[in-house]
């Protein structure tokens, strides 16, 4: 197990990175990803089309958003599970709002989303609260407020906001594989050269040593709170422009599919090891792994019974790793 | 013990809940005279039992420092798999087989839990999806099956007009707490979720003790879905798009857990709370279905009450 890749991944934190073994195990998931496409490209003629390939990307975009905030709050060490939930109320907000002015409905979002992180934030940080009660409580809250907003789907997304998010040059949606690169260059940069970043990694850590070192644990902590937040809000306001309605279920897959790309991209359980990159490539195996099952005509359904192996798999083969590593 | 001084509320939640049932009574008296007869006080035991039972178990993870996302969908596979089966093999077989079942997808989860240390939640939640999608590709999204006739029979018989769903429910609770107060087992539950290093470094087996902890939470889920099974005779799941079946259900369980009074962090708290939770919750929302509150409003105010019980335990916690 010496060249396991979560095994280099934690030797890198101290070593520096060098030699090639480091580089695979660092774009592992991307090798995966790449044998993955040229597989399903060659078992499938529908997969290998332009058309396809917007629609991995499109689908990719709010669990790369939502992934992206999953990952920070991980890396913090604690866990959100009301990404789904918010992203579901940024599309019932969205769906009421956005008839009136495009601009409005954004800022209402962000400002919602911005509200629901500060609160649990301010819950795990300030009074103790275990991240997961803390979101679970706010998953009912919001789940009610949506469905007070939109009891059923429906409502109004403007055809202007849709076609500038979905817009397509010779059938390849062009916006959305650019919102792709920017989520991707933004969390890559935060988590691993800026300060916000390595501080979330320390409190990740150890948050005792982190406070000795000057870290205010609990700022950053409700920062990655808000940012995850944020990040769901906007993934929720893609998916509305995907359906073109509200839906107050539309954002709940996205809580599951968050927590296995964070994991499948190797970002550890119990915070502060792990990154973004991962997360990413992950992404964009989770978004291809449901088009090649529907080409292979696998009903959705299935899909729920692979993924949850899928997840359970993937946590429990990591944790074997570093037991294996550390005894 | 200096735990125990630090947390003022919790000794005091049992009586506020009493005293919040009490006053649920008088006001819903004043505003529907009828409220408080025999017939209606037995109405809501009846509809509230499934409930309470899923509750006990989830009572049982929170108490051992775990949780179990999966036990509305543990619940809902139990209610399928007995309707189909009990259409060609009689009563007993398919009874055996749905609590031997439920037994199963608990230890499952136990052993994730225990043995591969998967977080509690990771785990529970990849099987509720997983169960989902079983769920879904047995029964093909609808309705199936039926119930035996001395199920059903059983499920809504009343004996003096109190329904028999809810002698097993109270009978359920009587011996759980039995259990949790005076067995050696109850202590280690407690222990564990008190502190799970102590109790390991004191020589108690936190596998065993974790695995059949979601062992019996499986086991209850299944009793619950039997029960349902028997009341609802040919059994609809109700899919949602996202979260997976019976996701409400489990909300619910964690949230009469959480406002019956035992600790969210474990260790403390127990069965009767958990009763009293769930009567609380079962009043309230029926007095405000009377005054006419929507459904989403019990969302809203479910999430709310659960923030304030856990946000004020926290705090004294903290200090």
């Amino acid at each position: 197990m010496k060249n396991s890749w979560i095994l280099t991944m934690c030797r890198k934190q101290t070593e520096m990175k060098s030699n090639v073994k480091d580089f695979f195990s660092e774009w592992y998931i991307y090798i995966i990803l790449i044998v993955f496409w040229v597989t399903s490209c060659s078992i499938s003629p529908y997969f290998r089309t332009i058309s396809n390939f917007s629609n991995i990307f499109e689908s990719a975009v709010p669990i790369a958003l939502i992934g992206l905030g999953q990952t920070i709050v991980i890396l913090s060490g604690g866990f959100d599970l009301s990404v789904g939930v918010t992203a579901s109320l940024a599309t019932a907000i969205a769906s009421e709002t956005m008839g009136l002015s495009i601009t409005l409905g954004i800022l209402l979002v962000l400002g919602v989303s911005f509200v629901v992180g500060l609160i649990n934030g301010f819950g795990v940080s300030k009074f103790n609260i275990e991240s997961f009660i803390m979101t679970l409580g706010m998953m009912f809250l919001l789940k009610g407020i949506a469905f007070l907003l939109r009891p059923t789907p429906g409502g109004y997304i403007p055809e202007s906001f849709q076609k500038a998010l979905l817009y397509k040059i010779s059938g390849f949606s062009i916006v959305a594989v650019l919102i792709l690169i920017l989520v991707a260059v933004i969390g890559i940069t935060v988590l691993q050269r800026r300060k916000f970043g390595r501080e979330i990694y320390a409190v990740g850590g150890d948050p005792n040593a982190a406070k000795m070192a000057g870290i205010n644990v609990d700022k950053t902590k409700m920062k990655a709170f808000i940012i995850s937040a944020i990040c769901a809000g906007l993934g929720g306001l893609f998916i509305a422009a995907r359906i073109g309605s509200g839906n107050s279920n539309a954002g709940d897959p996205y809580l599951f599919d968050s927590f296995t790309v964070v994991f499948m991209g190797g970002t550890l359980v119990t915070g502060g090891i792990g990154g973004y990159k991962g997360t990413f490539g992950s992404t964009l195996i989770i978004a291809s792994l449901s088009s090649i099952l529907q080409f292979m005509g696998i009903t959705i359904w299935y899909h729920f019974i692979i993924k949850g192996l899928l997840l359970a798999g993937v946590v429990g083969i990591q944790l074997y790793i570093i037991r294996r590593r550390t005894s | 013990m200096d735990r125990l001084n630090k947390l003022p509320l919790f000794g005091l939640q049992p009586l506020i809940l009493i005293l919040l049932l009490t006053l649920i009574v008088i006001v819903a008296t004043i505003l529907q005279p009828g409220f408080l007869s025999y017939f209606h006080m037995t109405m809501i035991l009846y509809g509230n039992s499934i409930l309470g039972i899923l509750a006990l178990a989830q009572t049982m993870c929170i108490l051992s420092g775990g949780l179990d996302l999966s036990i509305g969908s543990t619940y809902w596979v139990t209610v399928m798999a007995g309707a189909m089966l009990m259409k060609n093999h009689g009563f007993l077989f398919p009874m055996i087989v749905c609590i031997l079942l439920g037994g199963i997808i608990g230890l499952i989860n136990g052993i994730g839990i225990s043995k591969l240390k998967i977080p509690h939640v990771v785990m529970t939640l990849a099987m509720m999806i997983f169960l989902t999608g079983i769920l879904y590709v047995t029964t093909g999204g609808g309705g199936k099956g039926r119930a035996a006739e001395a199920l059903i029979i059983f499920s809504t018989k009343r004996i003096l007009g109190f329904p028999v769903i809810a002698m097993i429910w109270v009978a359920l609770t009587l011996i759980l707490y039995f259990i949790i107060n005076n067995t050696c087992f109850g202590w280690k539950v407690r222990a564990l979720g008190s502190n799970a290093r102590t109790c390991y470094c004191s020589g108690i087996n936190v596998d065993s003790v974790q695995m059949l902890v979601y062992f019996i939470s499986g086991i209850l889920a299944a009793i619950a879905g039997l029960l349902y099974l028997g009341w609802a005779r040919t059994p609809y799941p109700t899919f949602q798009s996202g979260a997976g079946v019976g996701a409400d259900i489990t909300l619910k369980s964690i949230a009469a857990v959480i406002i019956g009074g035992t600790l969210f962090s474990g260790g403390r708290g127990g069965v009767l709370r958990t009763l009293l939770g769930v009567l609380v919750l079962a009043f309230l929302f029926s007095i405000l279905s009377m005054v006419g509150l929507k459904l989403e409003w019990q969302m809203i105010l479910n999430g709310i009450i659960i923030l304030l019980v856990v946000g004020i335990h926290g705090r004294f916690s903290s200090e």
